[in-house]
Order: structure tokens, then sequence, then C-alpha cells
């Protein structure tokens, strides 16, 4: 009898899970050419960026330590996991409508399963094309300055799969009420890069004492700055102030561990719980 | 203990049913009640109550914008009702409404609008959309094969569908509604973007179905198309339910008994109402007195049309009168016209109901 009622919650479990299975599956084979294509470009990149320059320029120095090495390597990833999340997560809730697919063809199933199972499957590959980025720029690492890898080098990975789930999440929330893929594509890549960057260079300019704590591209440069040995733990050890004439301006040079771990996850939560709110109020 | 007492009170409050016609043993496997459906001030479903029995084929019929897809869109949820309930059948053989568990619900199968699909190939998304509904993971390939072959998709079962035409993806929509064989099947236009040959075998597939027991609605603004495989038909305008009836029942409301007289010349507008007078006195024998002529001002069996220069003679219906109709009208204009045919109507009787029932609504803007 109780083996009997194991089984049967056993079954519901695997009826409740097999939408969201079956999605992230079909997701990971819908997006394979996109994955391809991201990882060779990220792949060629690191070679372009922090290998060839050392390889064919004789006279361009190495950075002193494979911690340097890396700090420097690592400039690209923000812009690779921008493009990367809005080009991989755009679609997720807008091409559903716009293309009239999944929620179409069997709309009695649970949308949120198939949303699910869709994010999932798309972060997978991004994941898959950050830890490429990771890996050959460790290899290169290893090739310039010998083993092993920093340690610090693992946090930084770390860190910047936080930054790629706060970035997909904030794709999201904007394929959930956008209508085509293409313009959720335009208008992330805007806010995320160019727009980001204006409010933060505004702020800084009216408030030079203030710290842009709010910005997801402020907190992204934890992301190489973890590899510094002597991380800062005091406030004036994490901004230069420049003086120019009668003109101050504050340049932060990282938030602090703590903050931008806490800003990447409340832009995941909150992101991802406006776009199920709008989603469910989304009709056809 | 609580929980289980809880759960079966919430049950018993979103079921209804079991429910059966009366005296017939049929099962009511769907029932709209009072569907409405507002965006904004316009009134896109109006109050609709619709019954399905097990194994029915209801035909949804209205011109564009009559709110058929609205309907459709909310069985399907993809619209939320303004006010009015979908109650489907559940496995536990009682109705439910359409808001909760629906698990627990019959299986469904849709097509709605055209699907663009996935840039995946036939066969990936097929497999997808079965193994997401949890149909027997042994029987997919066999079922998706055999449902290509039906369709004569099979060729191209590993081309990706962005490459297929607009038939060839009208009929990939058709295979997923069934593909998990469902109780339910729902059909939104399915003859759209199909040439003839392919509207034959989706007629004949609707039939293989219905053979099946399934239970199937179908909408369309092409009556003829499917009046051939509906039991019943449901006339949809303005976002009213205009009629719901067999076409049988539906036929003999209709004044179906109708003849058409085109004259050579127009009858001169001085002679025009003591001519009409005149035929309709002489016609009188052979008048239907259990329709409603559509002339209001004059309750005559004969109406002029004087732009088309055209009787409509509503008759009897007998075969011998139409002879005899003939001949009088042939008497009539001998002298200073002439009839030039003498026939009966050309469009099917229930065209002619479908148009006339909608005739007094004006058409509108929307999407179906």
């Amino acid at each position: 009898m109780q083996l009997l009622e194991k089984n049967e919650k056993y079954e519901q479990y695997y009826l409740a899970a097999l939408p969201v299975v079956t999605t992230y599956i079909f997701e990971l084979k819908k997006q394979w050419k996109k994955f391809v294509i991201f990882t060779i470009m990220a792949i060629s990149f690191v070679i372009l960026l922090s290998h060839l320059p050392y390889a064919l320029i004789p006279d361009n120095p190495l950075p002193d330590t494979q911690a340097d090495y890396f700090q420097s390597g690592l400039n690209f990833i923000i812009l690779l996991t921008i493009f990367g999340a809005c080009f991989f997560f755009s679609g997720i809730i807008c091409s559903e409508y716009s293309e009239k697919t999944g929620f179409i063809t069997f709309p009695i199933i649970n949308k949120y399963k198939l949303v699910v199972g869709k994010y999932l499957g798309a972060l997978t590959l991004m994941i898959g094309v950050i830890a490429a980025f990771y890996i050959a720029l460790g290899v290169l690492g290893i090739y310039w300055y010998g083993g092993p890898i920093n340690y610090r080098y693992y946090y930084s990975f770390g860190i910047a799969l936080l930054y790629l789930i706060a970035v997909s999440s904030f794709v999201t929330f904007f394929s959930s009420f956008m209508k085509s893929v293409n313009m959720t594509i335009v208008t992330t890549i805007m806010l995320l890069l160019i727009a980001n960057m204006i409010i933060d260079s505004l702020v800084i300019l009216l408030y030079p004492e203030f710290e842009p704590i709010y910005s997801l591209n402020h907190n992204s440069q934890l992301i190489s700055y973890i590899l510094v040995e002597d991380f800062p733990t005091k406030l004036e050890d994490r901004y230069e102030d420049l003086e120019f004439r009668n003109f101050h301006r504050r340049i932060w040079l990282t938030p602090t561990i703590e903050g931008a771990i806490t800003i990447f996850l409340l832009y995941t939560v909150i992101c991802l719980i406006v776009a199920a709110i709008i989603f469910k109020r989304r009709q056809l | 203990m609580e929980t289980d007492k809880l759960n079966r009170i919430a049950e018993e409050k979103s079921s209804i049913g079991p429910i059966e016609k009366v005296g017939t043993g049929l099962k009511t496997v769907m029932r709209l009640e009072n569907l409405t459906k507002k965006f904004g001030s316009f009134i896109a479903v109006n109050n609709i109550n619709i019954e399905v029995y097990e194994g029915e084929t209801i035909g949804l019929v209205g011109p564009n914008g009559a709110g058929k897809t609205t309907t459709i869109k909310m069985i399907a949820k993809l619209l939320r009702p303004t006010s009015g309930k979908i109650l489907v059948l559940n496995k536990a053989g009682k109705l439910q409404a359409l808001n909760g568990n629906d698990k627990d619900l019959v299986r469904f199968g849709f097509l709605i609008d055209q699907p663009f699909f996935y840039d995946m190939t036939a066969y990936q998304i097929l497999r997808y959309f079965a193994r997401s509904q949890n149909y027997q993971k042994e029987k997919i390939n066999s079922r998706i094969d055999e449902l290509l072959k039906l369709f004569k998709l099979f060729k191209w079962k590993h081309e990706k569908v962005n490459t297929f035409s607009k038939g060839m993806r009208q009929k990939m929509g058709i295979i997923q509604s069934i593909l998990v064989d469902p109780q339910i099947i729902i059909l939104d236009e399915p003859q759209t973007g199909l040439d003839p040959k392919a509207r034959i075998e989706i007629r004949a597939t609707i039939r293989e179905l219905q053979k099946l027991g399934k239970t199937i609605f179908v909408a369309s603004h092409m009556l003829h198309e499917i009046s051939e495989v509906c039991d019943k038909i449901a006339l949809i305008n303005n976002g009213k339910i205009v009629a719901f009836d067999t076409i049988e029942n539906l036929e003999k409301n209709l004044k179906e008994k109708e003849l058409h007289c085109q004259l050579l010349y127009p009858i001169p507008h001085k002679d025009l109402e003591s001519t009409i007078d005149r035929i309709n006195q002489k016609l009188e024998h052979y008048a239907n007195h259990n329709i409603e002529v559509p002339t209001p001002e004059h309750n005559h069996s004969v109406k002029y049309n004087p732009e088309e220069q055209n009787f409509t003679i509503y008759y009897d219906g007998k075969r011998e009168s139409r002879g005899e109709i003939l001949e009088i009208l042939m008497s009539e204009f001998k002298s200073n016209n002439k009839i030039i045919s003498f026939s009966q109507p050309k469009t099917s009787k229930l065209e002619q109901i479908y148009l006339e029932m909608i005739l007094e609504d004006q058409p509108r803007d929307g999407g179906g």
C-alpha cells in the first residue's frame, strides 16, 4: 500500500516535471547553432585579445601576474554576456505570441512550465558559452604563466554566472511584454549597454559621492576586480577621485562582494516575478 | 486527512455533473455558459451558450469578425472570459470549470490560427509536442509516421518546418492537434491555406476521427466546407449565436423553397405595383405559408428586385408547382417582357440560412 502511494507520488512529480524537462531538452536542440556560434566567438575573442597581441608583438609586455592577465582578459566578458543573454533569452516569451508556437499548439499545458524549461535551456547554453570563454582564457593563463590557475579566477566565474542570471532575467522581463524578438533584442541591448552607462554617468555627475549600487554595469566590475589579490575592504579604496581644473569626478573601481551579489539576486528575483505577473495577464 | 477533505470540497465546488442529455445517454463533454468577452466597450462574444455531447461534431460558423476565434481562444485559455463559464469533462467523468487544475481534464487537441512552429524539423517538433503531453514514449515514432503519411508529409519528416508551404504548415497544425489522441479536438479554420484536394483530405480525416468517437469543434467561415461533416451547426454573428441546431432542423426553419426568375427588361415603374400584386394573386395557391417572407411591407410570396430585374418566389416546394409557376409567369410576361432564366438558387440551402441569419447584422472589424 505504502509502495503504491510512493509510486503514485513519484508519477505525479514525473508528470509535473515532464513539460519542463522536454522543453528544456528541446530548447537545447533549438538553440544549439546559436550556442556554437557564440562559443566560437568567445574563444576567438580570447585568442584575439589575450593571446595574439603577446604572441605576435614581441615588445608587448605580458601583465605581471596571472591574475592581472585574467583581469585584462575578462573585460570582454560583460559584452559577451549582454549580447548572449539578449540573443538567447529575448524570444523566451514574446516569440511564443508573435510566432504562434508552443502556447498556441498546446495551450492547456501550464504555460509557466514551458517558460521555465525554455529559460533553463537557454541558461544552460549561455553558461556553456561563458564557461568556454573562461576555459580558453584559463588555458592561455597556464600557457603564459604556468599552473595552477589562481583560485580567484573561479570566484570570478561564479560572479560572472550570477551576472549572467541577472542579465538574462532582465531580458526575460522585457520578453514578457514586448511584441517581437527583434524589438526585445534591440531594446535590451540599448538599455544594458547605452542607457545604463548614460544613467550611471548622469548620477555620478549630479551626485559625485554616490555609489551607483543599483547599476548592473557598476556591479559587473566585480567579475574582473575580484581577481585583485588585495581586494579593497574599505570604501575609500574602492574608488579613485579625478580632479581636472574645477571638475571633480569619482570613478568607482568595484562594488563590494556582498553588495554586487545582493544586487544580482535582486535583479533576478524582481525581474522574474514581474515577468511572471505580466505573462499571466498577457492575452493573445 | 483534513487536506483530503478540503481538496474534496474544492473539487466538488469546481465540478458539476456527470451530466447526461435526458433520455439519450449522451454525455456532455463541454459546456459554454453565458460566455462573454469584451475588449473595452466592444463585445466580441456575447452571452454564448453551447452544450457539446460526446462524439458530436459541432461547426461554429460565422463571417470574419463574428467571434469564432475569440470563443476558441477562451476555450484554449489564451483569452480570459469577461464573464460566463467554460466547463469541460474531467477524467473522473464530471464537468469541471476551466480555470484551475487542468491536468485533470480530458485531453484536448487545438489548432488555433496558423501555427508557425519552431525552426526545427517536423519530426523534432512533433516528438517534443508528444513528449510534453506525456504520450507513451514507445508509441511516439509510429504515431508521428502514421500521421505524416496520412497527411502526405512523410517525405518531409526531417525537413525544417520553416521551409514548408502554408498548406503544409496547416497540415502540421492539424497533425499536432490530433497527435496525442485527444478526446476533444478544436480546430479553428482548418481549411485555411489548403488546396481543394487537401480540404477533401481534412474532411476525410474529420470523418475518421468521428468514427473513433472523438468530439470535434470546428470553427470556419466556409459553411459548405464543414456542413458535410458536422452533426450540428452553431451560427455565430456579432458575437451572438443566432442558431444552434442540427443541419436538418436548421434547414426546416429556412426559407428553403425558393425560385428565381430573371426578366430580360425591367418592369416599368408605373406598372410595378400592379404587376407584383397580380403575380402574387396568381401564385397565392403555391405559396409556402409556413415561412416568413423577408418582405415585411408586403406579406407576399413574391419579391421583386428592380436593380437585377428578377423575382424571388417562395413556394410550397412541390415539383409540379414549379412547372405551373413557370407557365403563369410566362403568360404574364409574354407580351411586353421575356423571362430569360427560371431556376432554383445555386447556393446550398444551408448557405441561404447562413446568409439570411446574418443578413441583418452589420459586419464588424476584428479577428474571427
